[in-house]
């Protein structure tokens, strides 16, 4: 187990050296300064340009330079933003808590409603009612997600006026951040307004999360349904239901658990495309986190922000993915035997 | 020379028309197969049917409804958009921006990534684990992502779109082509090519490859809607097509200016991708359950 | 469980106004932009002037200054200043003092003199200033004591109060200047802003919000809104839904296409104030073949006036038929000189032995009061050139970008405008098109030409409107035979309210003010 999981480390290590190794070549092809794409000063004083110089080790050959990135990358030196001129770190600090509060509330929408719907169209003996489920899913699958996102604004938001539609919170409520989770700063806020700024930061999220929910509820409901199949036929079902259990609880103490194994896989492989509708998503319900500082970043040419940007959303799908691989190999009894295998 | 037949009454279908009397059995998979050759006839000849020039203007007929509206002409099918262009002109014209370039890029990743995959999937040791690191590094980045680093090297432009979508694509085919090849190469039947003597390009070929086809094709249908997606939000983004394109994603784009009094120029051109990636994976959908049977 | 929080009632909000505005502001001092989005955020909410227009009648009136004289020959100014004029605090600053004869010091020595420690500290220079020559016309300012000042100029002005009581002429605070540049962070005076205006900069989240708090010791009549949030969305279909939904009470720039739907609304006003502006088509008349007069007229035969009112404005704006806009006094109507008439284009063109002419439109990205959407009248120019031949190819940035990219000088041709800052009728040319705004970059069309000079000089130097008319008309016509830019309309500043909303400022000159607003009762929810 351990030489296991030093062996997936491994390979976050290598995934990340590549990924870095993916920006620093692309600081050389950005059209402006080298010192410009490095750094975000846009002309810099002559004492700050020795100080790039020797930070970034310009003056050394490309795998010297390389190393240097590296260094101040890792150290958490990701430059300053051109437009706003404050440190990108603190920048990307303050958009990152947003964005995975949408997705964690789209994850819990997509699971809570994606399994049992999965779950009633294996089970279903009706044609119709697993028909219908699929064609839901399958147009769920293909629905453009920026269309979708503005005609549940325009029917939520402005036709029927049920549901704010952009923004985290109505901006009159001033919160202090502290966790910069909205939903749990307004809790922790001392201020009178507290409750109402919880629900309106709560209604606030209804819409963005349902957007965003779609993809991996579609994915959710699929592969559920498949993998429920799967287990279904399996042996050790059979032996339960010739026992003379009743089908609910097979289905749950069961069925369930194991079929919930290939579906955590499923959700690692859609991590890319979920992170691609997250931005999409985010920009159209102007929700202040990564995806749209880093849109509105490639809009201003913000080559410090774009580097921080794609750097951060990368690790953390690099991280999640390993994550989740290790996590179905831990759950999973059958590709347990994998642990010792030769590649 | 035909196959000699021996029993007469006898017809034994061979696995290519298995999987197709499979496919052809389910409705849906039949239904987005002809709207995926309606679009290629579109794609080809949309322009030549179109009945304006995508940019063409007409000042007296600006936010026109679609001609089943009371206020709505025929002449413009789909209405009109702020600028008097017609929508459905502008649809067809965009057609083979949306619809083709995304054939286009599909074809030329899954190109380079059969040669790369199929390379690497031979290999063994070091070098194949580098590049599988590599391919995982890069399958790391979101399309979107990537796009918005080529769109920062190069500026936004339908045909920096080309080399975002498909840089993003490509290691996509590579890696699902790696795998399956590897898959195969550890398979008795492969050793038992080798024992009859067979080098490594005849054992690609002839051994290994018809066993990788249905990887190669369902891969494709995820690729094509996975591209149609990424090409049109990233028109919608303006990161890829730029107004006055007639690229769908950008078409939504445009519209929504006029979200509120005009919505057609918005749901018509979404709509259009709807239904087109809705048949690819109705296509792609069918494909697999048809091949299913053969796979296990 | 959203419908039961729906259904929960009426929400209790903090007392506040949100104003959903079209942008960010490129810094938080007016002295060094021109734009609308940042004059709207700072001017009228963070700053004074020393003096102001009366928004009704446009007459001068005191502000910090609480009153002034001309020395006879006209040469010099003396103000007084008001008394116990407090600056704001913030978490960086706390003031120890009030606003004196230091203060207004600073704010013009940064602007004038270029040995002064705070006069390269923004590198954008002061466009306004600079494109009105402001440097070469006050040799020097004298503090006489804490609450006099002195202006001298180098040549007599009729308009130099005027200029004073633009919304760029800001009064910043000399003691933060000068704390600030003792910690080594001279540029946060322009970043992290303190002036002496009815509202106090709290927070500002790029692309998010900007967070304003009542001035508490504000000199004038205190703000009566607790809190002034400006939320910045730039698409103005979600402003307008943003405003239907409630989550801002004011909302900038509607798209004139977007009325109808508004007339629906009953909870909505449409607040509207004819605009001192002009969006025009400027030609970079130093690049060729832009250089040839034929070209431009050529271009500016091309292009159909009535097209873009009807598309772009929605027949909300007046076809521009000169600089000048109707609400000028100094407006004649000049139909008849460039009319469109693509015929008399193409001979031009052909006259001037251009082929396959191919030119770049810049559009600027964002809305702006004088032109909703110039990126939709790019395509409509695009595709009125091409009827006579001309390629078009339609370039657009983000706009601190495309602002940063039009200082240098290599586009073929922009689509901007301007929003007038005073009455004055020199204001629509000197800082446009006189060779002074070329320095600045204010002078879109890069066009410097010493007769045309000579012509605004002139009448700057006489006092009868009459006569001073006839002489701009001179101009205007020296404009349609040179043709540096291409006027296209002049239109209505607009902003919406919803109805609770009172006492809101459209002011003439461009900026917005929220001093005296007020929210008829807490907004239910």
């Amino acid at each position: 187990m351990f030489k296991y999981l030093l062996r997936r480390l491994n390979l976050f290590l290598a995934t990340s050296l590549v990924m870095v190794g993916v920006l620093f070549y692309a600081t050389g092809l950005f059209p402006v300064d080298r010192t410009h794409a490095l750094t975000g000063i846009h002309t810099p004083t002559a004492s700050q340009l020795v100080q790039i110089e020797q930070d970034y080790k310009l003056d050394k050959n490309q795998a010297w330079q390389f190393i240097a990135y590296l260094q101040q990358r890792l150290s958490g030196n990701l430059g300053i933003s051109v437009t706003s001129h404050q440190e990108v770190a603190e920048e990307l600090s303050a958009v990152l808590p947003a964005s995975f509060e949408l997705a964690v509330m789209a994850a819990i929408i997509a699971i809570c409603f994606g399994v049992p719907l999965g779950v009633l169209a294996s089970q279903s003996q009706h044609k119709l009612t697993q028909n219908t489920i699929m064609a839901i899913t399958l147009t769920g699958y293909s629905v453009p997600v920026f269309w979708l996102g503005l005609y549940l604004s325009l029917w939520f938001g402005v036709d029927l006026g049920w549901l704010p539609i952009s923004g985290q919170i109505n901006l009159l409520y001033e919160i202090k951040p502290v966790t910069g989770f909205m939903l749990v700063d307004t809790l922790l806020s001392e201020s009178e307004y507290g409750m109402s700024a919880f629900k309106d930061a709560l209604l606030h999220i209804i819409l963005p999360a349902t957007t965003l929910a779609v993809l991996p509820f579609t994915v959710v409901v699929r592969s559920t349904r498949s993998a429920m199949m799967n287990v279904m036929n399996q042996t050790f079902i059979r032996a339960a239901e010739a026992r003379g259990m009743h089908t609910s609880t097979i289905i749950l103490r069961h069925a369930l658990p194991n079929a919930l194994i290939p579906v955590l896989k499923h959700l690692g492989l859609m991590l890319g495309s979920f992170a691609s509708y997250a931005i999409v998503v985010e920009m159209i319900f102007s929700w202040p986190g990564v995806g749209s500082w880093l849109v509105s970043g490639i809009y201003q040419r913000d080559y410090t922000v774009i580097q921080g940007g794609i750097l951060a959303v990368a690790l953390l799908i690099i991280f999640l993915s390993i994550l989740i691989e290790v996590l179905h190999t831990v759950f999973n009894p059958l590709s347990r035997k994998d642990l010792y295998a030769t590649s | 020379m035909p196959p000699v037949k021996i029993y007469q009454e006898d017809q034994i279908a061979s696995p290519t028309m298995r999987v197709w009397l499979n496919f052809s059995a389910n409705p849906f998979a039949l239904a987005g197969l002809w709207t995926i050759a309606f679009l290629l006839l579109l794609t080809l000849f949309g322009p030549m049917i179109a009945p304006f020039p995508p940019e063409a203007q007409d000042p007296r007929a600006l936010l026109l409804p679609p001609s089943w509206d009371p206020s709505g002409t025929v002449a413009h099918f789909l209405g009109t958009d702020d600028l008097g262009r017609d929508i459905f002109s502008r649809l067809l014209h965009g057609a083979h921006l949306t619809f083709g370039m995304a054939l286009l890029i599909v074809v030329t990743a899954l190109f380079t990534g059969f040669i790369i995959g199929s390379l690497s999937g031979m290999m063994r040791g070091l070098k194949s684990s580098i590049l599988g690191h590599l391919l995982d590094a890069l399958l790391s980045i979101p399309s979107l992502l990537m796009a918005i680093l080529v769109v920062a090297v190069m500026g936004p432009g339908l045909e920096n779109v080309f080399w975002a979508v498909g840089i993003a694509l490509t290691p996509q085919f590579v890696r699902s082509i790696h795998q399956s090849v590897h898959e195969e190469l550890q398979k008795e039947y492969v050793t038992a090519a080798r024992l009859d003597g067979a080098n490594s390009m005849q054992i690609f070929w002839y051994v290994i490859m018809p066993n990788v086809w249905e990887v190669v094709i369902i891969q494709t249908t995820l690729a094509i809607s996975a591209a149609i997606l990424d090409i049109a939000a990233l028109g919608f983004l303006s990161l890829g097509a730029q107004a006055p394109s007639p690229e769908w994603g950008a078409m939504v784009a445009q519209g929504m200016d006029n979200l509120l009094t005009a919505p057609w120029a918005v749901t018509i051109p979404g709509l259009a991708i709807l239904f087109s990636v809705l048949s690819i994976n109705l296509v792609g959908d069918g494909l697999r359950s048809a091949l299913a049977p053969i796979r296990n | 469980m959203s419908w039961l929080l729906v259904a929960c009632g009426p929400q209790r909000l903090p007392s506040g106004l949100v104003y959903c505005s079209e942008g960010n502001p490129e810094s938080f001092n007016p002295q060094l932009v021109t734009s609308g989005t940042t004059i709207d955020a700072t001017s009228h909410q963070i700053y004074s002037r020393l003096v102001d227009y009366d928004t009704q009648s446009g007459k001068l009136v005191p502000a910090l200054a609480t009153s002034w004289a001309m020395s006879d020959d006209g040469l010099s100014y003396r103000f007084t200043l008001r008394e116990n004029v407090q600056f704001q605090h913030s978490k960086r600053f706390t003031p120890t003092r009030p606003f004196n004869a230091d203060d207004v010091l600073f704010s013009f020595k940064r602007i004038i003199d270029t040995h002064h420690p705070y006069h390269f500290v923004s590198r954008t220079g002061y466009p306004f200033f600079q494109s009105i020559g402001f440097s070469e016309q006050v040799k020097g300012i004298e503090k006489i004591n804490d609450h006099e000042v002195v202006f001298y100029l180098t040549r007599k002005d009729a308009s130099f109060l005027s200029n004073l009581a633009t919304d760029f002429a800001v009064i910043l605070s000399d003691e933060y200047a000068q704390q600030q540049l003792a910690l080594g962070h001279p540029e946060n005076v322009d970043h992290f802003a303190i002036g002496t205006g009815p509202f106090t900069l709290v927070q500002y989240a790029k692309n998010e919000y900007i967070r304003y708090h009542r001035h508490p010791d504000f000199w004038g009549e205190p703000a009566k809104i607790d809190m002034l949030v400006f939320d910045i969305t730039p698409k103005s279909t979600v402003r307008l839904a943003k405003l239907i939904a409630g989550d801002c009470s004011v909302s900038a720039l509607p798209k004139a296409g977007e009325l109808p739907v508004i007339k629906q609304h009953e909870e909505l006003n449409i607040e509207s104030q004819p605009g001192l502006n002009v969006a025009f088509w400027a030609f970079n008349t130093q690049k060729p073949p832009l250089d040839d007069v034929r070209v431009r007229r050529a271009l500016a035969y091309a292009v159909d006036k009535q097209n873009i009112l009807r598309a772009v404005y929605q027949n909300t704006a007046i076809e521009a038929t000169g600089v000048l806009p109707p609400a000028s006094w100094a407006y004649a109507n000049n139909k008849g000189l460039v009319d469109y008439n693509p015929q008399k284009a193409r001979d031009l063109l052909k006259e001037a032995g251009i082929k396959n002419l191919s030119i770049d439109i810049w559009a600027m990205p964002v809305a702006r009061a004088y032109n909703p959407n110039a990126l939709k009248t790019a395509e409509l120019i695009q595709s009125d050139l091409a009827n006579v031949g001309v390629k078009v190819n339609i370039v657009s940035y983000d706009w601190s970008v495309f602002s940063q990219r039009l200082s240098r000088d290599d586009y073929d041709s922009v689509l901007i405008g301007w929003n007038a800052d005073n009455s004055d009728p020199d204001n629509f040319f000197t800082p446009l098109l006189s060779c002074a705004a070329m320095q600045s970059n204010n002078n879109r069309s890069r066009w410097c030409n010493p007769e045309f000079d000579a012509i605004l000089d002139s009448a700057r130097e006489v006092s009868d409107q009459g006569e001073r008319k006839v002489i701009y008309q001179q101009a205007e016509a020296f404009l349609a035979e040179q043709v540096p830019m291409l006027s296209l309309a002049h239109a209505k500043r607009v902003a919406l309210t919803r109805s609770d909303i009172k006492d809101m400022q459209l002011t003439p000159f461009g900026g917005i003010s929220f001093a005296h607003t007020s929210q008829a009762q807490e907004e239910a929810n």
